[in-house]
């Protein structure tokens, strides 16, 4: 009784105030009721944006059309409404999630392997990497490029980012990291570098490019759902899903690597080969999403933040929990973005940088100290 | 037992280690000393696995360049100087770490209570709730311990005996402390397992040590008891400093000795 007692508040100090775990400190029983809860507040994300939108369709008939299938005669939709549900919305809420579970994955991942909270693809550069892979393909795919369009068709452009992001990734990771320890200050000033580096050699190609490349690279880079269809799902859809199944695998090595590389190796984790699968990972996961919705910064760092906070660090649970909430957050984003200008939509990069970026700035407002290493 | 013959590490062009040789029996607690940069730490990184290095390094007669790591794992757990951490762990979640390689030799059932077993003998009881970062270093510096004492927890398993190797284990705590932790690393070697420790206090290095490993400039400048090592010769010639082993300050200064503490 006593115990119950003592040990509620504690639940709910550390659910809301972020601060205090169970006296034993053990944040398992948290870590799998917030992985449920966040579960059923993705289903539930998913049907409010396939039914919500510039053409509004209730909720249940949504269901209904789902759990009959495209070809429901008895469908309680209209027509219309259900061309925009399976070919215009469902799509795009597929793309939605799997992107937003794989930006947030991605940095949870390259926050483990930098040892570092403010590691993430879009800050230090490999989103840019990724960038100038996609780019190189948009402009250069009906000349120089053409016969790696030829070889790989619709998976050369993600093929290409994921390059792009790998070779990014493998650079900063070479300057930032010296005998397993890593530098903040050096990984965000590479971060910068490699990011200028990209700018120039993206500024080279819009130069040669044509207007509607033009148009296309424009759209792209402001980070954007729209045009999600099936044939985008199946260029990057693969490769994010690949990324995410092999996640849940460096969750013991990310656990190992916080304590230092050499202490990970003393407890036996492989460190060498753990980081090689780890950079693959990253890369795959940021490269894909980046060729299929151009720059979607932040999610990667406030998800795996907030979480942290509620959850703790133990990436066993951190990495689900990140994939989640991170397609959760980027659906509503999206749906903000959709509607929040109707019948015109904005780009969602505009809205997650708009919150994000904010965010970010109150993380460093509260951990200025760990700049100062 | 581990085994170290001809041992040189060079760190860059410059040899740190030079042709060292000496053995760390089980059931003994071996103590290195030696001035700053005689060469202990990389020494004991050597035998780590850390570093490269040239001659052999073995552990229970394998040689750990044969060793695989979770192999090692399961034979020796390190405790390194100081840990510091990027993300907001408790320290149950640390300790529960050392536990990664699944060889504590603990039974399935106490398992689950282990890391909370561990932080009592560190004298940490109650604090696995507690935020790693916003403990003292001598408070972190005991939940690592807790954390590598987790992984190797009963000193001999499966009739191998197993090793701690410990990187300066007392040198941010108060003489409490000082005295509890070597007390854990006697216990060890005691039930079988063996103990390599780096210490900078002599008086702590006779009271506990079965052998001493004096480093001086590279080499291994003598191996042997307490009573054999510690001569005012050798201090003199290692320390460059003229101190007399037994020596008593004038009647008026106080001093306290970790030896006469009533343990």
């Amino acid at each position: 009784m006593s115990e119950a007692v003592l040990r509620k508040p504690a639940v709910l100090a550390s659910v809301w105030g972020g601060r205090k775990a169970r006296p034993d400190g053990d944040r398992s029983a948290i870590a799998r009721t917030v992985i449920a809860c966040l579960c059923v507040a993705l289903v539930a994300t998913v049907i409010f944006s396939l039914a919500f939108g510039a053409s509004d369709a209730s909720v249940v008939s949504v269901i209904k059309s789902l759990i009959s299938g495209t070809d429901g005669t008895e469908s309680a939709l209209s027509v219309r409404d259900r061309i925009i549900i399976h070919d215009i919305r469902l799509p795009r809420v597929i793309l939605g999630a799997l992107i937003g579970a794989s930006l947030a994955v991605s940095g949870a991942v390259m926050q483990g392997l930098f040892r570092n909270p403010l590691a993430d693809p879009g800050i230090v550069g490999v989103s840019a990497g990724a960038g100038l892979g996609a780019v190189s393909i948009i402009v250069l795919g009906g000349t120089v490029l053409a016969p790696l369009l030829a070889l790989f068709g619709l998976y050369a452009l993600p093929l290409a980012a994921f390059f792009g992001a790998l070779v990014f990734t493998v650079i900063l990771y070479r300057v930032a990291t010296r005998r397993g320890q890593t530098s903040i200050a050096t990984m965000l000033l590479a971060g910068i570098a490699l990011g200028a580096m990209a700018t120039a050699y993206m500024g080279v190609l819009i130069y040669v490019a044509d207007d509607k490349q033009l148009r296309d690279l424009t759209f792209w880079s402001l980070g954007s759902l729209a045009g999600a269809n099936w044939v985008k799902i199946l260029a990057s859809g693969p490769l994010i899903a690949l990324a995410l199944v092999i996640s849940p695998f460096l969750a013991r090595g990310l656990n190992g690597l916080a304590l230092g590389e050499a202490s990970a190796n003393h407890l036996g984790i492989p460190v060498q080969r753990f980081k090689r699968i780890a950079i693959v990972t990253v890369a795959a996961a940021t490269g894909a999403s980046v060729a299929v919705s151009g720059g979607i910064g932040f999610i990667g760092v406030v998800v795996p933040h907030l979480l942290r906070l509620v959850i703790g660090p133990d990436h066993r649970y951190l990495l689900p929990a990140a994939a989640l909430l991170g397609a959760s957050l980027l659906l509503i984003a999206d749906a903000v973005s959709r509607t929040i200008v109707a019948p015109s939509e904005l780009p969602i990069g505009i809205v997650t940088a708009a919150v994000g970026a904010p965010f970010f700035l109150w993380i460093l407002l509260r951990r200025r100290g760990i700049l100062d290493l | 037992m581990i085994g170290v013959s001809n041992l040189s590490v060079y760190l860059g062009h410059s040899k740190i280690v030079d042709d060292v040789s000496f053995e760390a029996e089980a059931g003994a607690f071996t103590v290195i000393v030696g001035p700053n940069g005689s060469g202990k730490t990389t020494l004991m990184r050597a035998l780590s696995g850390d570093l490269p290095y040239e001659g052999t390094i073995s552990i229970n007669g394998t040689s750990i360049s044969q060793m695989k790591l979770w192999q090692m794992a399961s034979m020796r757990a390190i405790l390194p100087q100081s840990t510091s951490l990027s993300f907001p762990f408790t320290v149950r979640e640390i300790v529960k770490l050392g536990m990664t390689s699944g060889h504590s030799g603990a039974s399935r059932h106490a398992t689950e209570t282990l890391p909370d077993e561990a932080l009592a003998r560190v004298d940490l009881a109650g604090f696995g709730g507690r935020f790693y970062q916003e403990l003292s270093g001598g408070e972190q510096q005991r939940v690592q311990l807790a954390r590598v004492l987790c992984q190797v927890w009963q000193p001999v398993l499966d009739g191998h005996p197993r090793f701690l190797f410990l990187d300066e284990p007392v040198s941010s705590l108060d003489i409490k402390h000082q005295l509890i932790i070597m007390q854990i690393a006697r216990d060890f070697a005691d039930r079988g397992g063996g103990v390599i420790a780096i210490l900078h206090d002599l008086n702590l290095t006779s009271m506990f040590a079965d052998r001493i490993i004096v480093m001086h400039r590279g080499h291994a400048d003598s191996v042997g008891t307490p009573t054999e090592v510690l001569t005012d010769d050798r201090i003199l010639r290692v320390y460059e400093c003229a101190l007399k082993v037994g020596g008593l300050p004038e009647v008026s200064v106080p001093f306290v000795l970790p030896q006469s503490a009533m343990l």
